[in-house]
């Protein structure tokens, strides 16, 4: 089940990456990468946005295309480092 | 914007170790087309290569406005040298961020110091802007790497001791540290650029190299989305602001020659014409001094534009340098096209490399595009 917090990481995770892209209307599942929607830049910025919004540091070993890939993989990768 | 009392210290130590050991000597660096490593040692004992390297690895964890300060203060004196700090934080950033505790102590204390020189290999004859495309390859013989093509246009490669090297290894983008004395690997200088003559830009071509995996930085797949770019990052935010001290070096260097050339009994300065170049002339430096100043600030506070803001002062400040030292060269007439009597033909040249190197003009014009137009579109919307 979806907790407030999950919601919260979530809307934040959206709100980044639609305004990244410049594209509102992308599914939570949607791989930006196959996709071919975000430009170089998106990848270098993401992990900062995590790391600042989220007080969490992403290292070499977080480097898997599964934690980057969508708006779901993301929030999931934030999840489990936050332990939850 | 204001820099608070230990940045403005620290700038003044950079421009006094700039004016005593640079500037007086770049003009001869630049007509012998080599940086002696003395002066390479000595920046070392300063600690200037380790500006924004942590105080437990040797360096001097000064935040980035400092750092651009010292670019500046250096850009002053001479372009080809503050190249050396651009590809050195180049490399360090990369490591820094995502190479392992093991990695980073081997490389990180030695560069912070200058005891090794490290070149960004990631250019290569056919591939420039569009990283995407770069055909170095990589293949894997259990514990060790094998490594063959060519990086071209590589800076400080001809002195280097170590290279990150970007290919890639069964199609996925790696990025690997590679040592000069690896058998195979073949180090051509190139000689006779336009500018930023000595920077010891070499060739490097790679032959059946021997590298242990142990090299690779970061994983497999992530080279060219997260290790390249972040380098290219800092790369830019160091040659925005020796930009910055090059179009410093050409107002100065205007202003001298204005002040003391006499034409029908009055100095150049007093020519309406003249004063309004060198008017054009501050504008630029003072605009792009700003810029520069906002895009390390944003990078110290972390900001999510800081990427882009960092784009925008390095657009603005080589485009400005570029007229700076072109205007430069006409106050300075013939005397100002000649090698030896003034540096403003150096600084016309060096200017020109500044909207190459990092993105050309053109390239960040088309990224600029994409910033902008995201920026518009709620607003379009709303």
């Amino acid at each position: 089940m979806e907790t407030l917090a999950d919601f919260d990481v979530k809307t934040s995770v959206r709100k980044f990456i639609t305004k990244s892209i410049g594209i509102g209307d992308i599914r939570d599942d949607e791989d930006l990468f196959d996709s071919g929607i975000v430009n170089s830049l998106f990848s270098i910025q993401l992990v900062t946005f995590i790391e600042k919004s989220f007080g969490l540091e992403i290292t070499q070993d977080d480097l898997d295309m599964d934690n980057f890939k969508s708006v779901d993989a993301v929030c999931n990768f934030v999840r489990r480092k936050q332990g939850k | 914007m204001n820099l608070d009392q230990a940045q403005r210290d620290r700038y003044r130590e950079f421009s006094d170790f700039v004016n005593d050991n640079v500037t007086p000597y770049a003009g001869d660096w630049d007509l012998h087309q080599q940086m002696p490593r003395d002066v390479i040692r000595a920046i070392g004992r300063e600690g200037y290569f380790g500006a924004i390297v942590p105080e437990a690895l040797g360096g001097k964890a000064w935040d980035f406005v400092t750092f651009g300060l010292l670019n500046e203060a250096f850009g002053r004196g001479s372009s080809s040298l503050t190249v050396l700090f651009t590809v050195q934080n180049m490399v360090a950033t990369c490591l820094l961020k995502w190479a392992s505790a093991k990695q980073v102590a081997k490389w990180i204390p030695p560069m912070a110091k200058g005891d090794i020189v490290a070149s960004f290999a990631l250019t290569e004859p056919n591939v420039g802007s569009d990283i995407q495309s770069i055909g170095t390859q990589f293949e894997s013989h259990g514990d060790m790497l094998v490594l063959n093509g060519t990086k071209r246009w590589i800076t400080f490669a001809g002195i280097a001791d170590i290279y990150l090297v970007f290919g890639k290894l069964n199609g996925r983008p790696i990025a690997c540290v590679v040592e000069k004395d690896m058998p195979g690997v073949e180090v051509t200088p190139i000689r006779d650029m336009l500018g930023f003559k000595a920077c010891h830009l070499a060739q490097l071509d790679f032959h059946d190299v021997q590298i242990p995996a142990a090299n690779v930085i970061g994983k497999a797949g992530f080279a060219l989305s997260h290790i390249a770019p972040l380098g290219l990052h800092y790369g830019r935010l160091s040659t925005a602001f020796s930009s910055v001290g090059l179009i410093r070096a050409a107002m100065e260097t205007s202003i001298k020659r204005a002040s003391t050339r006499v034409v029908s009994h009055a100095t150049l300065n007093n020519i309406s014409s003249i004063r309004a170049v060198i008017t054009e002339m501050g504008i630029s430096y003072d605009t792009s001094l700003m810029m520069c100043l906002n895009a390390a600030t944003a990078e110290d506070n972390r900001s999510l534009q800081a990427i882009e803001k960092t784009i925008l002062a390095k657009y603005v400040a080589s485009r400005n340098a570029v007229s700076a030292a072109s205007q430069a060269v006409v106050i300075s007439g013939a005397h100002g096209c000649h090698e030896e009597s003034s540096p403003t033909a150096r600084f016309y040249r060096d200017a020109k490399i500044m909207e190459i190197i990092e993105g050309t003009t053109q390239v960040l014009q088309n990224v600029l595009g994409n910033y902008y137009v995201n920026r518009a579109e709620p607003l379009v919307l709303n």
